[in-house]
């Protein structure tokens, strides 16, 4: 991997995007904005599995009617982020925030998994009742999960956690800045 | 007193210093700031979706308002407080520039149009064109803000 994104960054897409004046903006933007339409619907349908909010709306409209546009707003996040992944690689990759983000990233797509495949199978026992535990603690994941990738993902834009920035030992183990080339 | 003056007092305040020197204090406040964001992003897409016949269906607009707006009204003050330190800290740098701006404009008119059109007309349990209509400008009001808000740190 680190051999893959010194080679990423040396590619001439990646250091077009990374100088544009107007695309990188455009996309970190299109980014904020997909964040709105994920988060924020996602945590309405944890809200309502939580059994916190819209309690007289069934759980398989809002799985129907609301999950499809979280989906859309993934999808988004999924393309914009890995653009602006491939425009600065080797700074992203080695970034503390960026890795703990990634595996906060894998946490909440099992949790999706799992919801999909598990939890919700039997909801029409449960669509306008109270949810069940294994409901609720998916919901709690999801929240948990979306929120503390946001936090971790805005980190990523600071630089006090850079490999050139004289770091501890605990840090440059985790960053792996050994693997940082010379140039950069 | 000009407008570089006020910023200026601003800038050279306790809170606006605190935050300009301290490392962690502005990511902190500008992490409250974007989670927000996805907040209010969800509380008013919930209502707008359905008004426009794609959201949920067997709740009513109306309906989804009521539970929608706790998170609204929450997120906008998170929102509001959190600029206002953001802004606080580095003013001088924003009255100069056009996003900021816009913003500023932008958040005025989406907080007018919100409170005092959108809500009002989806509480009466409008579903037609009207409703449709405010519906698309409080959405296209909140990207607005948001764009704007992105490109500060931009430009």
């Amino acid at each position: 991997m680190n051999g893959f994104v010194n080679w990423m960054a040396g590619t001439p897409w990646s250091i077009a995007l990374h100088e544009s004046l107007y695309m990188y903006s455009i996309t970190e933007s299109a980014h904020v904005m997909a964040i709105m339409l994920f988060v924020g619907t996602i945590m309405m349908v944890d809200l309502r599995l939580l059994g916190v909010s819209y309690r007289n709306t069934p759980v398989s409209e809002m799985t129907n009617r609301i999950l499809p546009w979280t989906v859309g707003g993934f999808v988004v996040l999924c393309i914009t982020g890995v653009m602006l992944f491939y425009a600065i690689p080797i700074r992203t990759w080695h970034s503390i925030w960026f890795r703990i983000k990634f595996v906060l990233l894998v946490v909440g797509m099992i949790n999706i998994t799992w919801f999909t495949f598990k939890v919700e199978r039997d909801k029409e026992k449960w669509d306008l009742g109270p949810t069940p535990r294994n409901a609720r603690i998916s919901a709690g994941i999801s929240l948990f999960v979306w929120t503390f990738v946001i936090v971790f993902g805005r980190l990523i834009a600071y630089n006090w956690t850079d490999c050139d920035q004289n770091q501890s030992h605990f840090i440059q183990q985790i960053e792996d800045c050994k693997a940082v080339p010379a140039d950069t | 007193m000009s407008l570089y003056h006020i910023a200026q007092g601003i800038e050279g305040s306790p809170v606006g210093q605190a935050i300009r020197e301290s490392t962690w204090l502005f990511p902190a406040i500008e992490v409250i700031h974007l989670l927000c964001l996805a907040v209010l992003g969800g509380s008013v897409l919930m209502t707008a979706l359905g008004i426009f016949g794609v959201g949920l269906k067997t709740t009513s607009p109306q309906q989804v308002e009521v539970s929608a707006r706790p998170y609204m009204t929450t997120s906008l003050i998170g929102i509001l407080v959190t600029g206002l330190l953001l802004g606080a800290s580095e003013p001088v740098k924003l009255i100069d520039r056009e996003a900021f701006l816009i913003k500023m404009v932008s958040l005025a008119l989406a907080l007018l149009f919100t409170y005092f059109v959108f809500n009002p007309i989806v509480r009466k349990g409008e579903v037609g064109v009207k409703a449709r209509t405010a519906a698309g400008v409080v959405m296209a009001l909140w990207f607005t803000v948001a764009i704007s808000g992105r490109w500060i740190g931009f430009s």
